[in-house]
């Protein structure tokens, strides 16, 4: 059997089966929704940081932006919520390729630029003066097209394409040819690898499943400022949940984001302020003392982690 | 060998400067099918960005640089090794977490061999490296990197191709035996260019050297007869890391 | 109007090079992206509400005090946490998200002790020590001192005093990269780290030195936050961040002094956008960061840089 077919069948399945099958055994179905929603976005970080090496410190910008794509698509030409949140992931990938330049950048310039772009597209988006288009800064109510049942399930749509992106570059050569840029561009450009190109597919790649996945989001929420879909967490939790669980994996990120997310939950909303606490001191102990993610608990004694 | 066969590679007045700095200033050279071509000199005197413009690290300032005819300068690396362009590091850059097998599997897949590309396991014979194959790269010592940043290269069967100080830091034993793999690979057809500091090496594999200074050839010949040339001399004896 | 807005540029300017000149001189040594740098301004700020509140004086006396406390912090922080850090496979990645992780610990912390709410300093308290000093020597009637006049127009004293400070500082900074044999060193690190730890260079004394002196210099612009920008919360470092890289891009980074040239162009840029296109001022620094990087990724006075 090929290792492709079996990490879809014992990974991408299950998971998928799961999180179609506990709505009708769980009541908070937002709690999962998001659950669903921070899967997609860990992969898609996983895409571009995990397989090129590029932290995307603003992901949150393609996320937003296909937020914005689906409301404009809604409020401005009636369009059916699945059509427009296809028109999310189109304007994922617009802003993506806008931004391509930037791939030029590299290490901690790359990282500081992605967020400055992910701030000015927050800023354009809810800027007063575009507020016949975005409705600025006042936010979008989609009331239309509220159906949080089928938007879960698109979102259910969205993690399957992108989990089937990951387990193709999990097992292909295309995969590994990623992998060896990130690991050193000269060498891989001499091993007749077209590093360029490469990049760019991978971070068009990232930028759609953002946008789908903002598409989705909209869909669900329905009513939303810009605040809300640019929230600088979407990129951070996207990252180090990806990289608790290690990235470059199909099951780290999926693992990073039930443990975390999971204790995200737990720990509640009610004080932020000692949350906020307890993540920071996470991220450093993360960092400090783990810096390969949980996986590599499990490479290091020689285990193979897919 | 056969010297006599049109020039595989034809190198006219090449220029590279960084910044006011000529590491190239005017160099010219050709090199054939099957044959070893040495390119000596001390520090500094341009070795490596000869290769590296070759190869199409850098875009040339100045000059020519044709490969069976069609003039190369500035086309992307990737690009020459699809036309049979290849070559090893003078530090090797393996790709560290992956294996030594998908390693070479990268080039085998990308390298677009215009022959069928070689087999893996023969690759990982010849070059001693079976034994690692699937460990990843970081762990191998800096010998078996170097051999297998040689056979990334050669998994996609150049016909040109250059060594950037293989030798470096082998030990004897490892200096006969590589020196004899360059040989056989020449004998196959490949024009090989070394650029090394081991002179009995140079001169124990190459049919003929060019000598550099300030990124211009001073000499060309055989090694036995440079040594003789008062010129050379000089600029051996005035090099601080002259070998 | 445009000479207001012009010498307002400059002021704010000289201001913005203070905010981010130590954010570069900790990039610069140790190719470490402190992310919590607006953090240590905002703490500075809180220095200086702790100044005026228990101690009812001149909050001009906390730039000191700021200082030499987040010299000492850096310092500890600097143990405690970069050894590890350089231990890692990509130190320089990672430093972003170990940092991004600081930033919100303090933040969270000193949303504990102090609340979210937005706090201010009377701007007549900053430059009190003046008019006490010239009544002490010449007499007169103490009184708020009012706007200086430069080119014929008001400008707040606090403003004035702030860009001052900064020049000072910068001076400082300059005599100690240049003129001291640390700051000799520092500028070796700088440049060639590794060749620096190959030839014996107490690399890790001198980054901890610089780590310390950058934080310092951060807390001491953040003394003068809440009259520069209204008023501070412990939100305020993520926005002082950016804003802080907007600036140390702009001069090229890993050249600290760079960062004076830098503060003073966005000053200008900012202070012309605020008053010809007010409503799209928020973009500036983000759409600034992002073409410099692109056009001239090493700064408008930089060597170049690592380019992927």
């Amino acid at each position: 059997m090929p290792s492709a077919f079996k990490h879809a069948l014992f990974i991408v399945l299950p998971l998928i089966a799961v999180f179609a099958v506990l709505p009708s055994f769980y009541q908070n179905h937002l709690l999962l929704f998001n659950f669903v929603i921070f899967l997609i976005l860990a992969q898609g970080v996983n895409i571009i940081y995990g397989f090129t090496g590029y932290l995307p410190f603003g992901y949150v910008g393609f996320f937003g932006a296909g937020a914005y794509g689906f409301a404009i698509l809604v409020m401005h030409y009636q369009a059916p919520a699945p059509l427009a949140v296809l028109a999310g992931g189109v304007i994922g990938v617009a802003l993506g390729l806008l931004l391509t330049p930037l791939l030029r950048l590299s290490g901690a310039y790359f990282a500081i630029a992605n967020l400055a772009a992910s701030l000015a597209v927050l800023h354009f988006v809810a800027n007063p003066a575009l507020e016949n288009i975005t409705r600025g800064p006042y936010g979008v109510s989609l009331t239309g097209t509220f159906n949080p049942t089928l938007a879960y399930n698109a979102a259910l749509v969205v993690l399957t394409l992108t989990l089937g992106a990951v387990v193709y570059l999990k097992n292909s050569r295309f995969g590994l040819a990623l992998q060896a840029v990130r690991e050193d561009a000269v060498s891989a450009s001499m091993a007749g690898v077209d590093v360029v190109w490469m990049r760019v597919i991978a971070w068009l790649a990232s930028a759609l499943v953002a946008g789908l996945a903002g598409g989705v989001y909209a869909w669900y929420v329905s009513v939303f400022y810009p605040d809300n879909v640019f929230s600088g967490d979407f990129s951070i939790f996207a990252i180090v949940f990806a990289l608790f669980g290690g990235v470059a994996t199909i099951t780290g990120p999926i693992v990073g984001v039930i443990i975390l997310y999971g204790i995200y939950n737990l720990i509640g909303f009610t004080t932020p302020q000692y949350f906020q606490l307890i993540y920071g001191l996470l991220i450093m102990g993360l960092v400090l003392f783990l810096p390969a993610g949980l996986v590599s608990l499990a490479t290091r004694r020689g285990w193979h982690v897919p | 060998m056969c010297p006599d066969s049109a020039p595989i590679l034809n190198v006219t007045k090449l220029a590279k400067r960084f910044g006011g700095f000529y590491a190239l200033d005017g160099l010219s050279f050709h090199v054939a099918s099957g044959e070893i071509l040495g390119l000596v000199g001390p520090n500094g005197s341009g070795k490596t960005t000869a290769i590296n413009v070759i190869s199409g690290l850098y875009a040339p300032d100045g000059g020519e640089v044709v490969l069976d005819g069609v003039s190369i300068g500035g086309v992307a690396s990737h690009k020459l090794v699809h036309r049979g362009i290849n070559r090893t590091f003078q530090v090797p850059k393996p790709f560290m977490s992956l294996t030594v097998r998908e390693n070479i599997e990268v080039a085998l897949a990308y390298g677009r061999a215009a022959v069928a590309p070689p087999d893996m396991a023969d690759l990982l014979d010849e070059y001693r490296l079976a034994e690692v194959a699937d460990r990843p790269a970081a762990d191998l010592n800096n010998a078996q990197q170097k051999m297998l940043d040689l056979v990334r290269a050669l998994a996609t069967r150049p016909r040109l191709l250059l060594l950037d100080e293989l030798a470096a830091g082998l030990n004897p034993a490892e200096l006969d035996w590589i020196a004899e793999r360059i040989k056989a690979l020449a004998q196959t057809g490949i024009a090989i260019i070394v650029v090394e500091h081991l002179m009995g090496f140079i001169e124990h594999i190459t049919d003929r050297v060019i000598v550099m200074n300030a990124g211009k050839e001073i000499f060309e010949g055989k090694l036995a007869v440079a040594v003789q040339v008062p010129q050379v001399i000089e600029v051996f004896l005035g090099g601080e890391h002259a070998a | 109007m445009l000479i207001y807005a012009l010498v307002a540029g400059v002021l704010f300017g000289l201001y913005f090079s203070l905010v981010g000149i130590g954010l570069n001189l900790v990039f610069g040594v140790m190719r470490i992206v402190n992310l919590a740098h607006g953090d240590i301004l905002m703490l500075g700020a809180f220095v200086a509400f702790g100044v005026v509140a228990l101690a009812g004086i001149d909050p001009l006396f906390a730039v000191p005090l700021a200082f030499v406390l987040f010299v000492l912090v850096g310092f500890l922080l600097y143990w405690v946490l970069v050894p590890r850090l350089q231990g890692s496979v990509n130190p320089e990645m990672l430093s972003i998200i170990l940092f991004f992780g600081l930033s919100q610990v303090i933040e969270a912390v000193t949303t504990i002790f102090f609340g979210t709410s937005e706090r201010s300093i009377q701007s007549r308290m900053l430059g009190t020590v003046f008019s006490t000093i010239r009544i002490k020597l010449f007499g007169g009637k103490p009184g708020a001192s009012g706007p200086i006049q430069i080119f014929g127009q008001g400008f707040p004293a606090a403003w004035v005093i702030a860009s001052i400070t900064s020049l000072i500082a910068i001076a400082l900074v300059y005599l100690y990269l240049y003129r001291t044999r640390l700051g000799t060193l520092t500028r070796a690190v700088m440049s060639r780290r590794d060749e620096a730890l190959a030839t014996g260079i107490d690399v890790d004394r001198i980054s901890a030195a610089a780590f310390g002196i950058g934080l310092g210099l951060a807390a001491v612009a953040g003394v003068f936050a809440p009259f520069m920008f209204g008023s501070v919360t412990p939100a305020f470092g993520a926005d002082a961040t950016v804003t802080s890289f907007a600036i140390v891009v702009l001069g090229s980074l890993g050249n600290p002094l760079g960062t004076a040239l830098g503060g003073v162009v966005y000053g200008v840029c900012y202070m012309l956008v605020q008053t010809y296109l007010s409503s799209w001022a928020d973009l500036l620094p983000y759409v600034l960061l992002i073409f410099i990087l692109l056009l001239r990724p090493s700064g408008l006075l930089g060597r170049r840089v690592r380019v992927a």
